[in-house]
């Protein structure tokens, strides 16, 4: 693997990158996606609908990372009970 | 004499083994190293990849760098937040920027992603002063041009992507297009370089998922027991 890998890095220059090695990538991100993980059908699971549901996948976590920092920044500006309990958490963890 | 020679013999005898062992352990140590650095770079960067921001280690060493740089953040909004308004939405995205900062200096700068979030908060300050300074005459001027230089990029993002034909499907292309422009950084890149940041940053952002949801449960100690169990669903 690592010998594709730099053989890929000296040839992407001329841009001849096979298909097996992005097959290869395409697989290695659909076994990321919580909603293909399950059913593995490689065959069926065409590459444009991998990418399809990992463009989603990756909007759906800006939108929970915003979320989350919007309910951060709410605890911030309660300044007192926050500073206690962020020293609380620091001290269990 | 015969008690020499048995003596000498071991004196030599553990000398000449002990040299010779040195010197295969250092030829050892030195065969090992070069392999072993291989290896583990090739695995770093592969397989243990996803490991890395699984692993409980990096989720700590993630939560108190973003817990130290939260309350930094407080005692600079302390004094704003003193005033009439409840910075609700502006201090969000603050936090937002704060917690991907920490997440992209816990990358270590190996991903393209990560150094794109670094070298975004340094860029920003510079764009903000010159924003100020343009927009003062006019405030069509700025848009226009920001128009004018979106459509440039984006014939320069087809051209790029475009030219490599391993995936020659339009549909695949345009996916990854998209994709690209998702993930920080990787507007210019290669097909491969695209995917395999995509699985890094995907992993990267789950860990940050499960930290700051971590510190938000630590931080609430009464836990409402509806919010908890809503949030956790994404992650499986």
């Amino acid at each position: 693997m690592s010998g594709r890998r730099s053989r890929s890095r000296q040839s992407s220059g001329t841009s001849r990158i096979s298909e097996d090695q992005i097959n290869d990538l395409i697989l290695k991100l659909q076994q990321l996606l919580p909603e293909l993980r399950d059913s593995r059908r490689s065959d069926k699971v065409s590459a444009a609908r991998v990418l399809q549901d990992t463009c989603n996948y990756i909007r759906n976590l800006h939108r929970e990372v915003d979320d989350l920092s919007e309910r951060l920044s709410e605890l911030l500006a309660n300044t007192d009970t926050a500073q206690a309990a962020l020293i609380r958490s620091l001290l269990t963890q | 004499m015969e008690s020499i020679s048995p003596v000498s013999n071991q004196v030599t005898q553990p000398t000449t083994t002990t040299t010779s062992t040195s010197d295969r352990s250092r030829r050892k140590r030195r065969k090992k190293s070069q392999p072993s650095t291989v290896d583990s770079s090739s695995q770093s960067s592969q397989s243990t990849s996803l490991e890395k921001w699984r692993s409980e280690k990096q989720q700590q060493i993630y939560s108190t760098k973003l817990v130290r740089a939260l309350r930094e953040l407080r005692i600079s909004q302390q004094p704003s937040s003193s005033s009439s308004n409840p910075r609700g939405g502006g201090g969000g995205r603050a936090v937002r920027e704060v917690a991907d900062r920490a997440l992209a200096v816990a990358a270590r700068g190996k991903t393209l992603w990560s150094r794109a979030i670094l070298s975004k908060a340094v860029k920003l300050k510079f764009r903000k002063q010159k924003r100020q300074r343009v927009s003062n005459p006019t405030t069509t001027n700025t848009r226009t041009t920001l128009l004018t230089t979106g459509s440039i990029r984006s014939k320069k993002q087809r051209a790029t992507v475009l030219r490599l034909k391993a995936k020659g499907l339009p549909a695949v292309q345009r996916k990854v297009k998209v994709l690209s422009r998702l993930v920080p950084g990787c507007r210019k890149q290669t097909l491969p370089v695209v995917l395999e940041e995509t699985t890094d940053y995907i992993a990267a952002m789950e860990m940050q998922i499960r930290a700051m949801t971590a510190i938000l449960s630590a931080v609430t100690s009464p836990p409402p027991p509806g919010h908890d169990g809503g949030h956790t669903h994404m992650l499986g």
